[in-house]
C-alpha cells in the first residue's frame, strides 16, 4: 500500500450553473513534488481550494494521511498539516511580517503575545531553509518575492508538512525561479510534500516527480515526470495538438504614433515607480513590454492613458501632447486600451453586455440624442459586435457578472478594437482566459497590426511577448533596461534583463541598459 | 436597462411583509398602553384621508418627503451617502425667505422663480463642500454631512433671530411678498401648489436618472468608479454633479416650505423631514419607482398620527416608533431571503473580497 | 475681551469634562472600526442609554444600577445592528441611521410615557455618578480646580483609552481583530471566526456606548433632554477617523473638540451670539477630520511619488 498523504476521489463541485469540477482525482505521496496542471478553467485551483477547505465539495471523498475527512475548513486542513500559498497572497498590508506569520497561532504570555518567542521561532525557519525575510517590516514595504517567502514560512510555522503552491512562479523572473526551486528541494529533503499548481510546462518538467493533468473539470491522467514531455502534457491539457507559437507576421513600420519622453510617475511600491522611461511605438508594429509583474508596467500604462498623474516628462500621441490630459481626451486623440484588470477597469460587472460594449461611444449619435439615451441603436450595435467576436451568451441584456473570463475579455477587446484608434494598448490580454479565446485575441492583435495600428503589448507571459512582438522592451525597477528586436530576442537574454542583469554582448537597440 | 423582474416582485413582497409586521408590533404597543389597536388604526386612517384638513396634511407631508428622498437617492447612486439634506433644506428656506421679502417690486411669477433659483443655488453650493472633501481627501461623507446639518441650522437660526428677524417675538422672518406665495388648497391644511411642482420635478429627475447620459454616468460611477474613469467618465465630476443636484433639490424643498406653507421662514420648522425622506429611500433600497409610494405611505402615517392622538389619546410618537421599527426591518434585505429558499451558493459569495470572481479554475 | 479669563488653568478640567462623552463615543466607534464596521449608530445608542440610565436612577435611586442598565440597553441596540448587518445583510450606515431614528422616537415616546413630561426631565431624586473627592487638594486652587471632584466616568474614560490600546496592539485577541478588519479572508484561513469577532466587537461597542450615554445624563448633571446627544456620537466617529483607529490619537481628537466646546462657551459670555458658539464644535470637527485626511492623502502621495526620494522606514509594524 503506497503511503499517500492525500487522496481525493470522485470529487464533484458546482458553483450554481457552473460545473467547476465534474470528476476530480488526485493523490499525493509523501516526500514528492507533484504538479497539478491544466489551462485556466481546468479546475486545478478549485481542487486544491477544496482540499484546503475554502470550498466544500458536493460529493466525493478526501483522505488526509489515511484519515477520511468529512467536512474540511481551513482550520482542519491546517491541523492536519496542510498549508496553502495562494496566487493572491493572504497577507495583511498594514501589519508586520511577524504579525502576519503568527496570526492565529500566536505564542502567548497569558492573554498577550510573546513577541520575543515569535521572533525566535521565525528566525529558525529563516536559517533552516535559507529564506531571507525581515520580520519587523510591514507587508506593504517588502518585495513580492519576499512576500512569497513570508507566505511559505507562514505555512511552515503553522506546522504544515504538505504544501500547496498555487501558480507560485507567476510573479518570479526565470532567475528567481531557480532560487525558488532550490527552496522547494530543501523542503523535499526535509520530508515535506509539495503540490505545485501551474500551467508553465517547462517548470513543471524541471521540478516535478509526478504530474496530474486536468481538463475542463475532469481528471485526465497522472504520469511520472520521467515518462513524459511538454508536448505530451500540452496535448493532454488541451486535447489537441497545440501550436503554442503563433506565427509572427512581418511588420510594415510607419510613422511614430506614441512617443514617451523621460516619463516619471508615482508607483504603488518603490520598485514600480517610473523614473525616466522613453519609448516610441510606430504604426504597423507591435512593441511588447516584458517584465515581471510589479516593475511599473501598470503605472506606466496608467500614466500614458491618463489614469495616473505624470510627474515629469511628456507623452505625445499622434503628434499631440497628451501629458496629463483626461482619459476621455486621450482616447479621443487616438487611444484604445485593453486594461490588465478587466473586472475593475475593463468592465462594469453590474451592467449588462450592451451597456459595457457601447460605453466608449455612448455620447455619440445615434446612441444618444443630446442627453437622451436611445436603446435600440445600442442593442443593434451590441449584437453586431457579439457575433463578430463570438461572445457567449449572445444576449445583449445579459448581466456581465457571471460571464467567464474569456467572454468578458472578448467584450473588452470588441469594444476597444471597434473604436478603431491609432494606438491600441493591450495589457495582460490573455490573463485568466481559456486557450480558445487566447488564440482569437492574439489573432486580433496581429490583424490590427496588419491594418497599420500601433500596438503596445504588456505581458508577464514571456512566451506571449516573444511570439507577438516586433520589438521587445524589458522593464525592471521602473525603467526600460533594454530594447531588443524580435530576431535577436530569446527567453534567455530577455529573462536576464527582466532580473535587472546585463547582457554580455550589447544586443540592445536603444534605451538605458544598465552596464 | 438592466432589470430583473423576479427580484423586483420579491422586493415588493418583502416590503409589504415588513409593513404588516411593523403595524403588528405597533398594535401590540398600543394595546400595552391600554388602547384598542383597531380603534387607534381606524383613527389613524381617518386622520390621514378623511376630510380636507387630514387629506391636505397628507399631501403637504408627501411633497417634501418625496423630494428629500430623491435628494438622497441621487448621490447614493454615485455611492455617496448624503445625510445633509436637512441642512440644504434650511439654507434653501432662509434664502427663499430673504429673496421673498426683499425685491418686493418684481412681478409675481418672476419673483417666485427668483426665490426658487436662489434657494437651489445656495443648496447646491452647500452640498459642494462635503462633495469636494470626499473627492479630494476621501473624508467620510456620513460624518461630515450630519455635522454640517447642525451648522446649517445654526446659521439659519442666527439669521432669523438676528439680522433677518421680523421682530415679532417668535423667531421668524418678515413675510414674503404676497405674489410669491404659492396658492393653497384644501384649506385649512398646509397643502399648496408646491406639491405639483414637487411631483413635476420628481418625474423629471426620474427620467434624468434612468434615461439620460447624466444618470448613466452617475450610476456608472457608483457601481464601478475605476471602470468609469477608464472609459472616460470622470468620477469626480459625476459625484460632484450628483451632490449639486441633491443640493438644488433640498434647497427647492426649503423654498416650497417658505413660499407654500408658512409665507416666512420659521426657526426650526423642520423636525427632521429630510431624515424621513432618507428613510423612505433606504426602506425601498434607493429605488426610484417605489420611493413615491413609500413617501406617500409615511406621509399618511404622519398626518394620521395627529388625528389618532386627537381622537384616541394614543401619543403621536408611537407612529414614529412604528416607522423606525419599519426601517430597521426594511434594512435587513436578507431577512426574507432566508425565509424564501434562495439557491445561492453562500460559500462562493462570501469569498470575494472586492469584486466578483470569475467562474473558472 | 479678557484673554486671561478665557484661557486660564480651569480650561484643563473643562476640556476633560466636555470631551468625555465624545471620548466614550469615539472609543465605541474605534473598536468596531478595527473590524471594519462603521458604527454610525453610536449616537442612537448613547441617546437611548442616557434615557434609560435617568429612568433607572430615578426609580431605583442607584447610580450603579443605572450604569448597568445603560450597558445592557447599549448591548441590546448594538446586537440589533449586528444581527441586521451580519446576518440580514443590512447596509451598516442604513441600520446605524435606523437605530438613531429609533432612539429619537423611543426616547421622545418614553419621556412622556415613563417620566410624565416632554422636553427635559430633571428631578432631585435622580442619583448621579459620584465624584472622586480628594480632600488633600481642597486648599490648593490649581489642584482643586484641575484634579479634584472628577466624575468617576471621566477617570475611567482615560483609563479605557490605554486599556484599549494595550488590547489592540499587545494581545492575541487584538491582533486577530485587526486582521479581521483589514483582510477577513486571511483571518478566516488563519482559523479565526470573523463573524464571531464582529459580534464580540459590537457587544463591546454597545457597552462603551451605554457608558457614554450614562455619563451624558448622570455624569455631571442629572437630567435627560430630548435629543441630548445632539451630534456628539457623530463627533466621536469623527474623532475615530482623526485617530486612524488608534485609541490614543482619537483621544487627542476628543480633547480638541472638548477644548473648542469649552472656549466657545466662555466666549458666549462676551457677547458672541449663541448660535456661533453652538456651531463651533461642529465646524472644528469638520475641519479637524478634513485636515487629518488631507495630511493622510498628502503623505500617501509622497510615499508613492517618483520624484521624492525614499525615506528610511520606521521599525516595528505598530502604529
Amino acid at each position: 500500500m503506497d503511503d499517500f498523504v492525500v487522496e481525493m476521489k470522485n470529487i464533484v463541485k458546482n458553483f450554481g450553473q457552473v460545473h467547476a469540477i465534474k470528476n476530480g482525482q488526485f493523490s499525493l505521496r509523501k516526500g514528492e513534488i507533484h504538479s497539478l496542471v491544466g489551462e485556466n478553467g481546468a479546475g486545478k485551483s478549485t481542487m486544491m481550494n477544496i482540499l484546503y477547505g475554502i470550498y466544500q465539495r458536493d460529493s466525493g471523498s478526501i483522505a488526509i494521511k489515511g484519515k477520511q475527512m468529512e467536512k474540511i475548513v481551513p482550520k482542519t486542513a491546517i491541523e492536519n498539516g496542510i498549508g496553502m500559498v495562494h496566487q493572491d497572497f493572504m497577507l495583511i498590508n498594514d501589519l508586520s511580517v511577524l504579525e502576519n506569520i503568527i496570526l492565529g497561532w500566536e505564542p502567548r504570555k497569558h492573554l498577550e503575545i510573546d513577541f520575543a518567542k515569535a521572533e525566535k521561532d521565525i528566525r529558525y525557519y529563516i536559517d533552516n531553509y535559507n529564506m531571507e525575510i525581515q520580520p519587523e517590516k510591514r507587508i506593504n514595504q517588502i518585495s513580492v518575492g519576499e512576500a512569497q517567502r513570508v507566505e511559505i514560512i507562514k505555512t511552515l510555522y503553522r506546522g504544515a508538512d504538505i504544501l500547496i503552491l498555487d501558480e507560485p512562479t507567476a510573479i518570479l523572473t526565470p532567475q528567481e525561479c531557480e532560487k525558488f526551486f532550490e527552496i522547494l528541494n530543501n523542503l523535499k529533503k526535509d520530508g515535506k510534500s509539495v503540490i505545485f499548481i501551474s500551467h508553465k510546462l517547462n517548470e513543471v518538467m524541471e521540478i516535478s516527480d509526478r504530474i496530474t493533468v486536468m481538463r475542463q473539470g475532469q481528471y485526465v491522467a497522472t504520469v511520472n515526470r520521467a515518462d513524459t514531455n511538454t508536448k505530451e502534457l500540452a496535448k493532454m491539457m488541451v486535447g489537441r495538438e497545440v501550436f503554442l507559437n503563433i506565427e509572427r507576421k512581418k511588420a510594415n513600420v510607419g510613422k511614430t504614433v506614441l512617443s514617451v519622453d523621460n516619463l516619471w510617475t508615482s508607483g504603488e511600491k518603490e520598485l514600480s515607480k517610473i523614473r525616466g522611461i522613453s519609448l516610441d511605438v510606430h504604426a504597423g508594429e507591435i512593441v511588447g513590454i516584458a517584465g515581471v509583474d510589479g516593475n511599473g508596467q501598470t503605472e506606466f500604462i496608467e500614466a500614458i492613458t491618463g489614469l495616473r498623474k505624470v510627474e515629469r516628462g511628456k507623452v505625445m500621441l499622434n503628434g499631440k501632447d497628451v501629458t496629463n490630459l483626461s482619459p476621455k481626451k486621450i482616447r479621443e486623440t487616438g487611444l484604445a486600451h485593453i486594461p490588465e484588470d478587466r473586472n475593475s477597469r475593463g468592465l462594469n460587472r453590474q451592467m449588462n453586455i450592451m451597456e459595457n460594449i457601447v460605453a466608449v461611444k455612448l455620447n455619440q449619435k445615434p446612441y444618444t440624442n443630446g442627453a437622451k439615451i436611445n436603446v435600440k441603436p445600442i442593442r443593434d450595435f451590441s449584437e453586431k459586435l457579439i457575433h463578430k467576436f463570438d461572445i457567449r451568451p449572445d444576449i445583449p441584456e445579459m448581466c456581465t457578472k457571471t460571464l467567464s473570463g474569456g467572454n468578458a475579455q472578448k467584450i473588452v477587446v470588441a469594444r476597444e478594437v471597434d473604436a478603431d484608434k491609432d494606438l491600441l494598448i493591450a495589457a495582460q490580454p490573455s490573463r485568466g482566459v481559456d486557450i480558445g479565446a487566447i488564440e482569437s485575441i492574439r489573432n486580433v492583435l496581429n490583424e490590427e497590426k496588419q491594418k497599420g495600428k500601433a500596438i503596445l503589448l504588456v505581458s508577464a507571459d514571456l512566451q506571449e511577448v516573444l511570439s507577438l512582438s516586433d520589438r521587445i522592451a524589458v522593464m525592471y525597477d521602473g525603467k526600460i533596461v533594454g530594447i531588443i528586436s524580435a530576431k535577436d530576442a530569446n527567453e534567455n537574454n530577455v529573462g536576464v534583463l527582466m532580473m535587472g542583469g546585463t547582457l554580455q554582448h550589447d544586443k540592445t537597440d536603444e534605451g538605458s541598459a544598465a552596464s | 436597462m438592466n432589470t430583473n423582474a423576479k427580484n423586483y416582485r420579491q422586493k415588493i413582497i418583502n416590503l409589504l411583509i415588513t409593513v404588516v409586521i411593523s403595524m403588528l408590533v405597533g398594535a401590540v404597543l398600543i394595546g400595552v398602553l391600554g388602547n384598542n389597536p383597531w380603534q387607534a388604526y381606524g383613527a389613524l386612517f381617518q386622520g390621514a384621508f378623511v376630510g380636507k384638513l387630514n387629506f391636505g396634511t397628507t399631501l403637504a407631508n408627501f411633497a417634501p418627503l418625496l423630494l428629500t428622498a430623491y435628494a438622497f437617492i441621487i448621490p447614493a447612486d454615485a455611492s455617496f451617502f448624503n445625510c445633509g439634506v436637512e441642512g440644504e433644506l434650511y439654507l434653501g428656506a432662509i434664502t427663499a425667505a430673504f429673496v421673498g421679502y426683499n425685491f418686493k417690486g418684481l412681478p409675481g411669477p418672476l419673483h417666485i422663480v427668483l426665490c426658487f433659483l436662489c434657494a437651489m443655488i445656495v443648496g447646491a453650493l452647500w452640498s459642494l463642500i462635503p462633495a469636494v472633501l470626499k473627492v479630494r481627501w476621501n473624508v467620510n461623507e456620513v460624518c461630515v454631512t450630519i455635522l454640517m446639518n447642525y451648522v446649517a441650522m445654526y446659521i439659519a437660526s442666527y439669521l432669523v433671530n438676528g439680522p433677518m428677524s421680523a421682530k415679532t417675538g417668535t423667531a421668524q422672518t418678515p413675510a414674503v411678498a404676497d405674489n410669491t406665495q404659492l396658492a393653497k388648497f384644501l384649506v385649512p391644511s398646509q397643502a399648496n401648489t408646491g406639491i405639483f411642482i414637487a411631483i413635476a420635478v420628481t418625474i423629471f429627475l426620474y427620467w434624468m436618472m434612468n434615461h439620460s447620459t447624466v444618470g448613466y454616468e452617475i450610476r456608472s460611477v457608483g457601481q464601478n468608479p475605476h471602470f468609469s474613469e477608464y472609459i472616460g467618465i470622470s468620477p469626480v465630476k459625476s459625484m460632484v454633479n450628483s451632490m449639486l443636484i441633491s443640493g438644488a433639490i433640498g434647497g427647492m424643498t426649503g423654498c416650497i416650505f417658505v413660499l407654500g406653507v408658512y409665507g416666512y421662514f420659521l426657526d426650526n420648522f423642520s423636525m427632521g423631514i429630510a431624515f424621513n425622506g432618507m428613510l423612505a429611500a433606504l426602506i425601498v433600497g434607493n429605488d426610484y419607482k417605489l420611493t413615491p409610494f413609500l413617501a406617500f405611505f409615511i406621509a399618511a402615517l404622519q398626518s394620521g398620527a395627529q388625528g389618532m392622538e386627537r381622537n384616541t389619546g394614543v401619543p403621536k410618537s408611537i407612529v414614529d416608533v412604528i416607522i423606525s421599527i419599519f426601517i430597521i426591518f426594511a434594512t435587513m434585505e436578507a431577512l426574507f431571503s432566508f425565509l424564501s429558499k434562495k439557491k445561492k451558493n453562500s460559500t462562493a459569495k462570501s469569498q470575494s473580497n472586492t469584486h466578483h470572481k470569475e467562474a473558472e479554475s | 475681551m479678557n484673554f486671561g479669563k478665557i484661557f486660564d488653568y480651569t480650561l484643563i478640567y473643562s476640556t476633560i469634562r466636555y470631551s468625555t462623552p465624545i471620548l466614550f463615543a469615539a472609543l465605541a466607534a474605534t473598536i468596531t472600526q478595527q473590524a471594519d464596521i462603521l458604527n454610525i449608530g453610536t449616537e442612537g445608542i448613547m441617546l437611548i442609554s442616557a434615557f434609560v440610565s435617568v429612568c433607572v436612577s430615578y426609580y431605583s435611586g442607584s447610580w450603579f444600577l443605572a450604569i448597568l442598565a445603560a450597558m445592557v440597553i447599549g448591548v441590546l441596540m448594538a446586537m440589533i445592528m449586528a444581527v441586521a448587518n451580519l446576518k440580514c445583510k443590512a447596509d451598516i450606515c442604513a441600520i446605524g441611521m435606523a437605530i438613531n431614528m429609533f432612539a429619537l422616537a423611543v426616547t421622545k415616546f418614553g419621556i412622556k410615557q415613563f417620566l410624565g413630561t416632554t422636553g427635559t426631565f430633571t428631578d432631585p431624586k435622580i442619583v448621579g455618578v459620584p465624584k472622586i473627592h480628594i480632600p488633600a487638594f481642597d486648599n490648593i486652587p490649581f489642584l482643586n480646580k484641575t484634579f479634584n471632584n472628577w466624575s468617576f466616568m471621566e477617570v475611567f474614560g482615560i483609563v479605557l483609552v490605554f486599556i484599549l490600546y494595550h488590547i489592540l496592539y499587545r494581545t492575541v485577541w487584538g491582533l486577530r481583530l485587526r486582521s479581521v478588519g483589514r483582510f477577513p479572508m486571511a483571518a478566516e484561513t488563519a482559523g479565526i471566526n470573523v463573524t464571531k469577532m464582529k459580534y464580540e466587537v459590537m457587544i463591546i461597542s454597545g457597552i462603551i456606548g451605554g457608558l457614554a450615554g450614562a455619563h451624558l445624563s448622570l455624569g455631571y448633571t442629572q437630567m435627560f433632554t430630548e435629543n441630548m446627544t445632539n451630534g456628539r456620537g457623530f463627533m466621536g466617529v469623527a474623532a475615530m477617523y482623526f485617530g486612524g483607529m488608534n485609541p490614543v490619537v482619537a483621544w487627542i481628537g476628543c480633547l480638541l473638540f472638548g477644548f473648542t466646546d469649552t472656549v466657545g462657551n466662555r466666549l458666549q459670555g462676551y457677547g458672541w451670539p449663541s448660535q456661533f458658539v453652538l456651531m463651533l464644535p461642529y465646524i472644528i470637527t469638520i475641519l479637524v477630520v478634513s485636515i487629518s485626511l488631507w495630511r493622510h492623502t498628502v503623505s500617501e502621495k509622497k510615499l508613492k511619488s517618483s520624484v521624492i526620494p525614499a525615506k528610511k522606514v520606521k521599525k516595528g509594524g505598530m502604529v
